[in-house]
């Protein structure tokens, strides 16, 4: 057959990607993260100093300040706060992704079924969900981070705080993943599937699910934020993993001698700040884009 | 009004599985934690056999798990939290960190939502304008902030460099320069309350700008200017009753996220509340201290929550029918 396939119109992620590249502080965000990515895959190879290395000590430098040699100066136990800074940003996406990737698959997961089955699933999965909103959910990841790594699951490090994390974060995405599918399951797309013969399972995750992926992707990418700022919380208040570069372990040894070396807690600080922000200056330009309302 | 009772029935009755939820899990994690007697015996060269067999009976160590939860439960719907390790009990230790938590997170929430709503009308009213990019971009940084560290920079800036503010504590140990005695807790209370309302401010903001300029748009709203009312009266009558109604439950939200997190603002600031004692437990695994707080920290998460939940029908009545 000779003559062309119709023009189809612009699909709606070339929409939205011409609508993102337009928003000057979506932009920013999405360049802050892919230099942080960029720092978290080529920093440890490049820095002076392996993660957790007192190598400046026997150079003599403990507690120094900034200097052309020391950028970001020096623990007073002689850890170079830059190579750390930059060894650190490697655990922290991991951290942050890592979880987000887990509670975006819970939260899709049990957001779809209660949004789309009825009865006493969806109500009990429904309540499921709202407990995780009131709980106090900083405390018992303390708590559960605390106990586990002592005394119980000894040696799984940053992967324990990542299932922690996981575990008491999906609710979010669930939770607007559920209004979701109840809203699109009475639309005509659905119907018209469903007359069709599709099961559930076809219809969940083929009609359903890849039509709510807009707000996935927007609450997931704050969510990469969310994950990192707890973790940091979590490392900083001394109940994370002693043994691996965070930025919160490092603003938890700067804490101990705030009074002579506050560059060990301001330049750590910085990094999570332009970190978290990067993601959430992406997020907000990512639901800008996505948002159907305000399409013009 | 019958419909506002059975509203707020439903809420209630939500709440117990919730606590127990929240119990189980608490209780659960400190049962990980070990034989509270091994860590008491770990300190002890020659334990009275005696001291141990009382102890045993006391913590119920020779009954089967899910029956010390339910002796464990059935004494806290007592009000006996239990004994910490330090051998006070929990209860009358939780008493006065409270009250200077509550202080505390209260002041903060007040200070955030009467400077906050104003602030996030204005913006919303001034789009794009440069006061409504500065208002963003402080409100952005302050949502991308560890609120802790924000704590550690005020702390080294005002309490180190320039000498003005305590840095820690809830009041003087030793006699301050400034010596009058009321003005002690006011000074300590500052910084704190400064970093905490930043934080707590940067939520409210961007959530009212945003929501006023989603309403803004509505039809009612031209057809309320159409029928010649004044911008103040649209914008407060009209506008911002309906914007306001989601602001209410992140106020509730947030006041329990504040709440769980006290831990860092506390330590931050060495201030005597439920945060620092909840993160000195955990650290020297006082596990009856640590279920004590979380259990009286949810409570007041779930009573705040309630509170919301009354506002909130009170503000948009159709949420009562369902």
């Amino acid at each position: 057959m000779s003559e062309s396939r119709p023009k189809r119109g612009a699909s709606q992620w070339a929409v939205a990607w011409r609508r993102f590249r337009r928003n000057k502080s979506g932009l920013l965000g999405g360049a802050i993260v892919i230099f942080f990515v960029f720092v978290a895959l080529v920093g440890p190879f490049v820095v002076a100093y392996p993660a957790r290395s007192y190598l400046s000590l026997y150079e003599g430098d403990a507690g120094t300040p900034p200097s052309f040699k020391h950028p970001f100066g020096v623990e007073d136990s002689g850890i170079d706060v830059f190579s750390e800074t930059v060894n650190a940003a490697h655990n922290d996406l991991y951290v942050g992704l890592a979880a987000t990737l887990i509670t975006t698959l819970i939260g899709v997961l049990v957001g779809a079924c209660a949004g789309y089955f009825k009865g006493v699933v969806s109500d009990v999965l429904l309540g499921v969900i709202q407990m995780f909103f009131v709980i106090p959910v900083l405390l018992l990841i303390l708590l559960f981070a605390r106990v586990f790594s002592v005394l119980v699951f000894k040696g799984l490090g940053l992967t324990l705080i990542v299932l922690i994390l996981a575990f008491f974060g999906w609710s979010g995405i669930a939770f607007i993943v559920r209004g979701e599918t109840f809203r699109l399951k009475e639309m005509e797309f659905v119907q018209a599937a469903r007359s069709l013969g599709a099961g559930s399972y076809r219809l969940l995750f083929r009609h359903i699910v890849p039509n709510i992926l807009s707000p996935v992707i927007v609450i997931a990418t704050l969510n990469i934020a969310g994950f990192i700022l707890t973790e940091v919380v979590v490392s900083f208040l001394g109940f994370g993993d002693p043994n691996t570069s965070t930025w919160g372990l490092l603003l938890n040894e700067g804490f101990g001698y705030v009074r002579t070396s506050w560059w060990v807690s301001l330049f750590p600080g910085l990094a999570v700040v332009f970190c978290v922000l990067g993601f959430n200056l992406m997020g907000d330009g990512l639901s800008d884009a996505l948002n159907p309302r305000l399409r013009e | 009004m019958a419909s506002l009772i059975r509203y707020i029935i439903r809420r209630l009755l939500f709440m117990i599985p919730v606590f127990l939820g929240v119990a189980i899990l608490t209780f659960a994690v400190g049962n990980a934690a070990g034989n509270p007697i091994d860590l008491i015996r770990a300190g002890l060269r020659n334990p009275n056999p005696a001291v141990l067999r009382a102890l045993t009976a006391y913590y119920h160590l020779d009954r089967p798990v899910w029956e010390r939860f339910l002796y464990w439960l059935w004494d806290l719907m007592h009000g006996n939290l239990g004994v910490s390790l330090s051998g006070r009990p929990v209860i009358s230790q939780i008493g006065p960190w409270t009250f200077t938590t509550l202080e505390l997170q209260i002041l903060a929430l007040i200070l955030a939502v009467v400077i906050g709503v104003p602030v996030g009308v204005f913006s919303s009213k001034h789009q794009y304008s440069k006061t409504d990019y500065a208002i963003t971009t402080t409100a952005i940084f302050g949502y991308s902030m560890p609120v802790f560290w924000f704590g550690i920079m005020l702390i080294v800036i005002f309490s180190l460099w320039l000498g003005w503010l305590p840095s820690s504590g809830a009041v003087s140990v030793n006699r301050p320069w400034w010596g009058i005695s009321f003005l002690d807790p006011i000074a300590h209370l500052i910084l704190p309350t400064l970093v905490l309302t930043y934080v707590e401010l940067a939520t409210f903001v961007r959530l009212v700008r945003a929501n006023m300029l989603e309403v803004m748009r509505q039809d009612y709203i031209l057809a309320a200017r159409a029928s010649g009312l004044s911008e103040r009266t649209v914008t407060y009558r009209y506008a911002l009753r309906n914007a306001i109604s989601p602001v209410v439950t992140i106020i509730g939200l947030g006041f329990g996220a504040a709440l769980a997190g006290a831990p860092a603002t506390e330590t931050t600031f060495s201030w005597p509340g439920l945060g620092l004692a909840f993160t000195q437990a955990a650290l020297t695994l006082d596990i009856p201290l640590v279920e004590g707080i979380t259990i009286v920290i949810t409570v007041m998460v779930l009573i705040a929550n309630l509170i919301t939940d009354l506002v909130y029908a009170v503000i948009d009545p159709r949420v009562t029918v369902q």
